[in-house]
């Protein structure tokens, strides 16, 4: 026997079924492929099949309770994907400097052609143009604030004004996500022991999600910065 | 009158066909290929979720979906330049 909340609407019952089955059919595919491969990018790649397979039987449950499910599965399968792909460059890099004859090149492009950009925007107004955008994602709030705040963080570290950022301003960046990560547990604290404030809670949970996201665009830009030369 | 069913068959269709895409298709031992195929399932992961009306859940889908190509893409690039074997 199935229990079924009665909140789940009627037309979602019939495609409970499919979705659980196209989940686990596509969780197989990716996990049988990582036991037939071997080298380890492919494998990292390949996980993010998995991850899609999670999305489905995740989503299959319909209500809202699917949509707080999905949010954080993809951003931690976002922030392991980026660790691993770290650890793989890393050992990829003692491994050269072992070897007596390395070949280490000095410079590369993310892009195809040579990455410079002649316009007379980028030189004379990223710091206006990083404001606004990150005044607009201050606005907004939340998820989707953070992502258009952390969009202006990469361009302020992607045009030419900001070259060269010292390591404390990425540690600076660290501190303020645990700062972010105390205002929403705060937030959600507040929530259950005084409901009479949920306007506060809410803003507190939508203040800190905003910092974390941001916070976390913009290391990615950073990072981004530090490897490939524009010239 | 546009059926939800056949949008989410065709999503599930499209998710099953990536996979196997992204697992034994033509050209994926260029592991670029391999991160392009993903884009397939990708897609029918998202016509799932516009049938189920996981509006917030497509929207940073969509969002994750581009990060992790672009640090999928560094990571490949730099690989190569360092001469491992990908």
């Amino acid at each position: 026997m199935v229990l079924i909340p009665p909140y789940v609407p009627e037309a979602f019952l019939s495609m409970y079924l499919p979705a659980i089955y196209a989940g686990l059919i596509v969780g197989f595919i990716a996990t049988m492929a990582i036991a037939l491969k071997r080298e380890e990018i492919h494998i990292l790649i390949l996980t993010d099949l998995v991850g899609l397979a999670m999305i489905f039987v995740v989503s299959a449950v319909g209500t809202d309770l699917a949509e707080a499910l999905i949010l954080p599965g993809l951003v931690v399968e976002l922030a392991e994907t980026l660790a691993i792909s770290e650890i793989l460059l890393t050992r990829e890099m003692r491994k050269i400097e072992q070897n007596p004859r390395r070949n280490l090149s000095v410079s590369s492009s993310m892009f195809p052609q040579s990455f410079a950009l002649n316009m007379e925007i980028l030189n004379t107004a990223p710091n206006f143009l990083a404001l606004v955008l990150i005044g607009y994602g201050i606005f907004l709030t939340g998820f989707t604030g953070g992502a258009v705040a952390g969009g202006g963080i990469v361009l302020y570290a992607l045009s030419k004004k900001a070259r060269g950022l010292p390591v404390l301003m990425l540690d600076g960046i660290a501190g303020i996500s645990g700062i972010a990560w105390c205002l929403w547990i705060l937030g959600f604290l507040l929530f259950f022991v005084a409901p009479q404030y949920w306007l506060l809670s809410l803003f507190l949970a939508a203040c800190g999600l905003l910092l974390k996201v941001a916070s976390k665009v913009g290391l990615i830009g950073l990072l981004m910065r530090e490897d490939f030369d524009k010239e | 009158m546009i059926s939800v069913q056949l949008f989410f068959y065709f999503g599930i269709f499209l998710a099953i066909v990536g996979s196997i895409a992204t697992a034994w298709g033509p050209g994926v031992n260029d592991p670029i290929v391999r991160t392009f195929n993903t884009e397939v399932a990708s897609i029918g992961v998202c016509l799932v979720l516009l049938c189920y009306n996981h509006v917030l859940a497509l929207l940073t889908l969509l969002a994750t979906t581009v990060i992790i190509t672009l640090i999928l893409f560094r990571a490949i690039i730099r690989l190569e330049e360092m001469g491992a074997d990908v």
